[in-house]
């Protein structure tokens, strides 16, 4: 369980530049097992949310608790993954995806044996001595994907991850992230700029408004899991899809 | 063979056949032909007195390159860990960098005197700066999405150094020391010439006095011929370390 109460977020100013007001008294509950998208315009405190809750940032006023504990840094029981991947490009995929383990201090053949678990699990057995450069974007963010998962958290925090992929491969991507969670029943928090994106992946779609961002509205995503045949044609997805870009299109335009 | 090789020997053919031409015409002390040089290189890998001074060469470039690299690598990485020191520091060495070193040579002559350990001492002041300067750079733009990265995994400051910082500095380390390899090598023959006759620059000088030009090119060539050998090595030890920099992608 998830609780982030009150929160707000400015940047620091440094020197003659003021500070920036980026999260104002941001509530959201997320519970365990759940799939909750984070949708708002670029820019608008997004990511600053989800470092938050990796424990990367620590909120200028207000709580954010697991399972009622203060978040005070990064912690085992969350895996995020990144908008860049942000592979280690000079080590070969295992290594790298046995990051978290290592910093653990996880023996060797243990560790090893994980990572080539998890790359089975998305799709990537044969490529464990590849390095990170020889993938595409889809491949190289599987590997992320596997990284945060090796270290078998609880939650799992993603930045949009698939944004910079071709709609092709962030399909597919999309498609193994939901058997994965079907699966494991990991938390997820999910942020994304994609209305599609989000009523696909969503149990809960947290909409906000730009900067500094607040909560503008709750929806719950009203599709049965795993996701019916024929999902791009259903009324519900395709209102429901309505509705957020409806909103996301009144939104006052973020101050640059 | 790859055609881009056989067009450097061709060019490489060309060259030496207009050198020889200007030389036969121009019939000068200063310019001994192809051939003269030719043999007298070969005399000079004969001679005992070559290898000897080679040696003693080399001596000042081991003490004066191995010297430099333990310290500027080690003192270039601590600036670019802690940028405020850097911030200090930064400047001297970028002047150290820009400094004609041959113009230093009388200091250093008062330091060491006419030793070995003055010409290892020149040798260190052509390699040190660029050394120190590059290890600084890589360390000073580890990539901070990996550093936030490694955080979100819980890594150590400790950690953040081994498995981070010093992997994401290695490259611009290794370039370092290959110009720094460069600089070494001049820093060897400037010493020899300007601070003490001895070693290479001692026969290079000799061979003046003599007049005999096709040794003192056969001399310069070898010393060519020799850092380019181990440039090369450099490059490709550069090329096993780094491999990953440019592998071929797929997808």
């Amino acid at each position: 369980m998830i609780s982030i109460r009150g929160c707000h977020y400015r940047f620091r100013g440094e020197g003659d530049r003021a500070a920036v007001p980026v999260l104002d008294d941001v509530n959201i509950e997320v519970a365990d097992g759940e799939f909750l998208c984070v949708l708002g315009p670029s820019g608008c405190g997004k990511t600053t949310l989800l470092r938050l809750l990796a424990g990367l940032a620590t909120p200028t006023a207000g709580d954010v608790l697991i399972d009622g504990t203060p978040v005070t840094g990064p912690g085992p029981d969350r895996g995020m993954v990144f908008q860049d991947h942000a592979l280690l490009p000079w080590a070969d995929v295992l290594t790298n995806v046995a990051f978290g383990l290592a910093l653990r201090n996880v023996p060797r053949d243990e560790r090893e044996e994980r990572a080539r678990r998890l790359l089975d699990a998305v799709g990537l057995s044969g490529c464990a001595s590849y390095h990170p450069r020889q993938l595409s974007g889809g491949m190289q963010q599987r590997v992320g994907l596997a990284r945060a998962l090796a270290i078998e958290p609880a939650i799992l925090l993603m930045d949009e991850p698939f944004g910079s992929l071709d709609a092709q491969t962030r399909r597919a991507l999309q498609e193994d992230l939901m058997r994965l969670h079907l699966a494991e029943r990991k938390t997820v928090v999910f942020v994304t700029h994609s209305v599609d994106e989000a009523v696909r992946l969503g149990d809960r779609i947290v909409l906000l408004s730009p900067r500094p961002a607040r909560v503008e509205a709750v929806f719950d995503v009203p599709l049965s899991r795993p996701r019916p045949p024929g999902l791009d044609s259903l009324p519900a997805f395709v209102e429901l899809k309505r509705d957020l870009w409806i909103r996301l299109k009144s939104q006052p335009r973020a101050t640059p | 063979m790859r055609a881009s090789t056989i067009w450097r020997a061709g060019v490489a053919l060309l060259l030496l056949a207009a050198w020889e031409t200007v030389a036969r015409s121009a019939q000068t002390l200063l310019l001994p032909t192809v051939s003269d040089t030719m043999s007298a290189l070969a005399r000079l890998l004969m001679s005992a007195a070559f290898w000897s001074a080679l040696w003693i060469s080399h001596q000042a470039l081991l003490l004066g390159f191995v010297s430099a690299a333990l310290i500027g690598v080690p003192l270039g990485l601590a600036f670019g860990h802690w940028p405020s020191l850097g911030r200090w520091v930064r400047p001297h060495l970028q002047i150290m960098l820009v400094v004609p070193t041959a113009a230093v040579i009388p200091l250093v002559i008062m330091v060491a005197g006419l030793s070995l350990r003055a010409r290892g001492l020149v040798v260190f002041m052509f390699a040190f700066p660029v050394i120190a300067v590059t290890a600084e750079a890589g360390m000073r733009e580890a990539n901070a999405r990996l550093l936030e990265m490694a955080r979100s995994f819980g890594a150590t400051p400790a950690q953040m150094m081994w498995r981070v910082r010093l992997p994401a500095a290695w490259p611009a380390v290794l370039a370092g020391l290959r110009l720094g390899l460069a600089r070494a090598f001049s820093g060897m023959v400037v010493g020899e010439l300007v601070l003490m006759a001895a070693g290479i620059g001692g026969l290079l000088m000799k061979f003046q006095s003599d007049f005999d030009a096709a040794s003192v090119y056969a001399v310069v060539a070898v010393v060519v011929l020799e850092s380019v050998v181990l440039m090369r090595v450099v490059a490709v030890a550069e090329q096993r370390l780094l491999g990953w920099q440019d592998r071929p992608a797929f997808g």
